[in-house]
């Protein structure tokens, strides 16, 4: 589904890459992490396959369409969906607004649907009357379901987590990886996760450790 | 259109932000209104100006022409002989051909003579300097009557200068009319009136000062009170203002003699649109023998209110462009300030994929949400502060119009004819104290219109959509990435 071919990335030097030469495919109804230390690139490798950047080299595919051509703004708008470490909701709405925005602005095939927003807010554990509050008055991790329903509301076939757990206790990270793995099995989606915890890492059908400007698949 | 339903949310949402922006704009905005309305005002003020103030074109005999006349008669004569000016008398048939003429509204004839009492005790004043001529040196006199009491013959006292501009006014009776004319009836003051025990409808006698100085019983119609400053016969030479009466100007002209029937000292002629007073006066000096009459123009109560009015338009003018100059540095400054703080948002749409400019619409609906109601409050308030600034201007304008009046125009206290020296009624001697009268009396009437509204309301949407346009800057520049990841 997404493939990766010779993707190399650098901020500055060219002979400094943060990896180079990455040949990765990623396929739904799969879920796989990213692992590796700070400062090895992981999340740079993930801007690249969310399209919030353009690789220095090599192409990112999907469904063997070069981003390139599909175009960044509209392929974050119709084919991925992001879950950040921060939850990044919208501070000023309610997490029924938070998702019929999302829905509203990617064009989702249930957009302008209330019911199925709070429907999908509710298999996430919140409340109709938790919907309608504004989202600051949520706890870390019902903000992070938030996020994470947010991306089901919106549909699309690849959803990458830079560090979804960062910021959430032992439960709810727990929590919190069940429901990606849903999205990824029931759902039939491409769920890649960039996360340094093992633990989390090990749940997932797949894992690839970047190290030494390379990935490895560990498992 | 997603972005509406964000505008409001965020607009909603973040109350004392709104407020606070709601008060800056409408600060702005009701500068930019009062300026709005200082400039309309000021327009229909000098519209208004042309209706009230008027001008008028006068018809008298040619002085100028008269000493040319009288030098090179000198010259020619010898020592022993002195010379001496002869004024022609207007002809009535020429004015009234001049009447005719378009533009002209109204014409007051004026014939001024002087009569001794008889019936009657004239007021003394205590200067000693009555029984003089009361020709001043501001008046067409032109008759060397000697009498005790002036007498102003006019068409209506009502189209005299000193009535006109409410120097004088009738407290008892009537005035004169064009149905006087050929009558013996008389206006006379009230000072006179009541040291005679007189009242309207009383007979007095008078008797001519020159010619067969005959007896001539004349019926009081009206009697009317005088400022102190207003006097037709002020000069050094002349009687006491109260001695003054008013007639129709067909008795003023037996009392001087029968050749002086179908005559006048002056004609004013009323031009109803001041703007076209030049015309009038080229049209007018083609019915006349320019070499024995002249014809002068004063549209100065015009031209003061013009002045006047057009220094508090253009002052209105950089009003409005200062105010919306700086309004729009300001609310860029905030709306600048305010999407720097909303970076993590706008990182957070681009990642959703939503367009730039449905990000930046975003932020123009919610400043055009506050404009709307900074417009509306401005609407109240700016009534209020246009009142205030206006007045302010007006008075400021006006004393700075009156006093350039004043030293620099025929007719202002300090030259021949100005004030405490005008001898003639009617001449273009004593014009000058109703130009500043008048002058003084203009207002602004500061009225908030749906024009006035509609123009702040595009300023409004101009001032919105500039802020927005320098503040988008960083928006479109603006990386997903190194406000998201980072």
């Amino acid at each position: 589904m997404l493939k990766t071919q010779g993707l190399g990335y650098w901020y500055q030097d060219k002979d400094q890459p943060l990896f180079q030469d990455i040949n990765l495919e990623f396929e739904v109804g799969q879920s796989c992490a990213i692992l590796g230390h700070s400062g090895t690139g992981k999340t740079t490798f993930l801007s690249l396959i969310a399209g919030l950047d353009k690789p220095k080299e090599g192409d990112i595919l999907l469904d063997d369409r070069s981003l390139k051509k599909i175009g960044l703004t509209n392929y974050r708008r119709h084919d991925v969906s992001i879950v950040f470490q921060a939850y990044n909701l919208f501070t000023y709405m309610s997490p029924l607004n938070n998702l019929l925005t999302a829905m509203a602005i990617t064009g989702a095939e249930h957009a302008g649907d209330k019911d199925f927003a709070l429907k999908t807010l509710n298999d996430l554990g919140i409340s109709a009357d938790l919907a309608t509050r504004n989202v600051q008055h949520l706890s870390g991790g019902q903000q992070q379901r938030v996020a994470i329903a947010r991306t089901m509301a919106c549909d699309a076939q690849l959803v990458v987590a830079d560090e979804p757990t960062g910021n959430l206790d032992e439960d709810n990270t727990k929590e919190v990886i069940e429901q990606f793995q849903r999205i990824a099995h029931d759902r039939q989606k491409c769920v890649i996760i960039v996360t340094h915890e093992p633990d989390v890492a090990d749940q997932c059908d797949h894992q690839y450790r970047l190290e030494n400007k390379q990935f490895t698949k560990l498992a | 259109m997603n972005f509406f339903k964000r505008a409001w949310l965020n607009v909603w949402a973040k109350k004392g932000r709104s407020v606070l922006l709601i008060l800056v704009s409408s600060a702005i905005l009701m500068f930019v209104l009062a300026g709005l309305l200082i400039r309309s005002a000021a327009v229909k003020a000098t519209d208004q100006a042309k209706a009230d103030v008027g001008a008028t074109v006068t018809l008298s005999a040619n002085r100028q022409a008269a000493f040319k006349k009288m030098q090179s008669s000198s010259s020619s004569s010898s020592k022993s002989s002195r010379p001496k000016m002869t004024l022609t008398p207007v002809k009535l048939s020429d004015a009234t051909k001049i009447a005719k003429l378009s533009n002209i509204s109204s014409y007051n004839v004026t014939s001024s003579t002087s009569v001794n009492a008889k019936s009657y005790d004239t007021v003394s004043t205590s200067s000693g300097l009555s029984g003089g001529n009361s020709g001043g040196p501001g008046g067409m006199k032109s008759s060397t009557s000697t009498g005790d009491t002036q007498i102003d013959g006019v068409t209506s006292t009502s189209l005299a200068t000193d009535f006109s501009s409410k120097q004088s006014k009738i407290t008892k009776g009537r005035g004169i009319t064009t149905a006087d004319k050929n009558t013996n009836h008389v206006v006379i003051e009230k000072d006179l009136a009541s040291q005679n025990n007189l009242t309207v409808g009383d007979t007095i006698t008078v008797k001519e000062a020159t010619g067969s100085k005959d007896k001539v019983k004349l019926k009081i119609v009206g009697i009317y009170k005088a400022s102190s400053t207003s006097s037709s016969s002020a000069g050094p030479m002349s009687t006491d203002p109260a001695n003054t009466m008013y007639t129709s100007y067909t008795l003023a002209n037996t009392f001087k003699g029968s050749k002086y029937a179908g005559t006048a000292d002056s004609v004013t002629f009323n031009v109803s649109n001041p703007a076209k007073v030049s015309s009038v006066k080229t049209a007018g000096k083609k019915l006349i023998n320019t070499s024995k009459y002249a014809l002068s123009t004063d549209d100065s109560s015009y031209q003061t209110v013009k002045a006047s009015m057009s220094n508090v338009k253009s002052f209105a003018n950089k009003i409005v462009w200062l105010v919306a100059i700086a309004g729009t540095i300001i609310l860029a400054l905030i709306v600048i300030l305010m999407i720097r703080e909303r970076r993590f948002e706008i990182g957070v749409l681009l990642s959703l994929g939503e367009a730039r400019w449905k990000i930046v619409a975003q932020f123009f609906t919610e400043m055009l949400m506050v404009i709307v109601v900074a417009v509306a409050i401005a609407g109240a308030g700016g009534k209020f502060v246009g009142n205030q600034l206006g007045s302010q201007l007006v008075s400021q304008s006006a004393t700075t119009t009156q006093t350039t009046s004043t030293t620099g125009q025929p007719g202002g206290s300090g030259t021949p004819g100005g004030s405490g020296m005008k001898g003639g009624n009617g001449g273009p001697g004593n014009m000058g104290q109703s130009t500043n009268t008048k002058a003084a009396k203009t207002e602004l009437d500061v009225s908030v219109s749906a024009v006035n509204l509609a123009e702040l309301g595009g300023f409004g949407l101009a001032i919105t959509f500039l802020s927005i346009m320098i503040a988008s800057g960083g928006i479109l520049r603006l990386e997903p990435k190194k406000v998201l990841i980072s």
